[in-house]
């Protein structure tokens, strides 16, 4: 008779290996075929010609920083309201994952931008709020590697957890809201996307990829913080 | 519009780097505490 997963099998423990390593082949297959998608099927942008393939990679980062921060905030609820230590943790490696992929957003921006804004950086409203948030959630990280007492820490860091949360909407309606450099969203926009299907099917294998590597990141970092307090103690 | 190919890979080349450098470090970590 063949074994059944049983809960609490070691191979089936939130963070452990087996499963890390599956979601960590699927997301690194997935940005195989994200590449190939961007470069071998989506076709040369008419207006901005291939250095709009760089969009193949901002956008996602994006997306997955969104995600990142969003993940900061339910968990720091949790956090609060329930003292699970595993919540404080997700929060902590979605911080770090997400300030990695904001970083990302950033600089891809920039690279971008020099060859069809003509500059490197502007303070636009897009700009600056992302790099708001982006400085937010490092000085997240910060307080919580500068306040020794383990308790203390989480519970500070899941309060500014919620608050910088409050920084998301800002940052994605800001091209909605004011007038500025940086294009109004051209896919999560009322009444759909104007983008024709192959773009936008080459930006889903992407969203995809980029959602897979981070769930692989997060899980990843988690599982080490547990460790580490294992360690610790 | 110029292609401008460079900043293409200048920014997949920088993605490259900064994703594997961060795998890396987590792997490292893990080894690290393995052995403990």
């Amino acid at each position: 008779m063949n074994s059944m997963p049983v809960a609490g099998h070691p191979r089936f423990e939130p963070g452990s290996r087996t499963p890390l390593q599956v979601i960590g082949w699927l997301a690194a297959a997935g940005l195989l075929a994200g590449l190939v998608m961007g470069f071998g099927v989506a076709p040369r942008e008419a207006t901005q010609g291939n250095v709009q393939r760089i969009m193949y990679l901002h956008v996602p980062s994006v997306w997955v920083a969104y995600v990142a921060f969003a993940v900061v905030f339910v968990a720091s609820i949790v956090y609060l309201a329930r003292r699970v230590e595993a919540a404080d943790r997700l929060a902590h490696a979605s911080a770090e994952v997400g300030v990695l992929f904001t970083g990302l957003t950033i600089a891809t921006g920039s690279i971008w931008g020099k060859p069809t804004w003509g500059t490197w950086w502007t303070w636009d409203a897009r700009l600056t709020s992302v790099a708001i948030l982006f400085v937010m959630y490092i000085g997240y990280l910060l307080l919580r590697g500068m306040i020794e007492e383990r308790e203390r820490a989480a519970r500070s860091a899941a309060v500014l957890g919620i608050i910088a949360a409050l920084n998301i909407p800002l940052v994605h309606f800001s091209v909605v809201w004011w007038r500025t450099l940086h294009q109004p969203p051209s896919l999560m926009k009322p009444g759909g996307s104007a983008m024709p299907g192959i773009i936008v099917a080459a930006l889903l294998v992407n969203f995809v990829a980029f959602s897979l590597l981070y769930v692989y990141f997060v899980a990843k970092r988690a599982r080490l913080l547990r460790l580490e307090e294992e360690a610790a103690a | 519009m110029p292609d401008h190919w460079g900043f293409v890979l200048a920014a997949y080349a920088l993605a490259a780097v900064v994703l594997f450098g961060y795998w890396r470090r987590l792997a490292r970590k893990e080894k690290e505490l393995d052995r403990k």
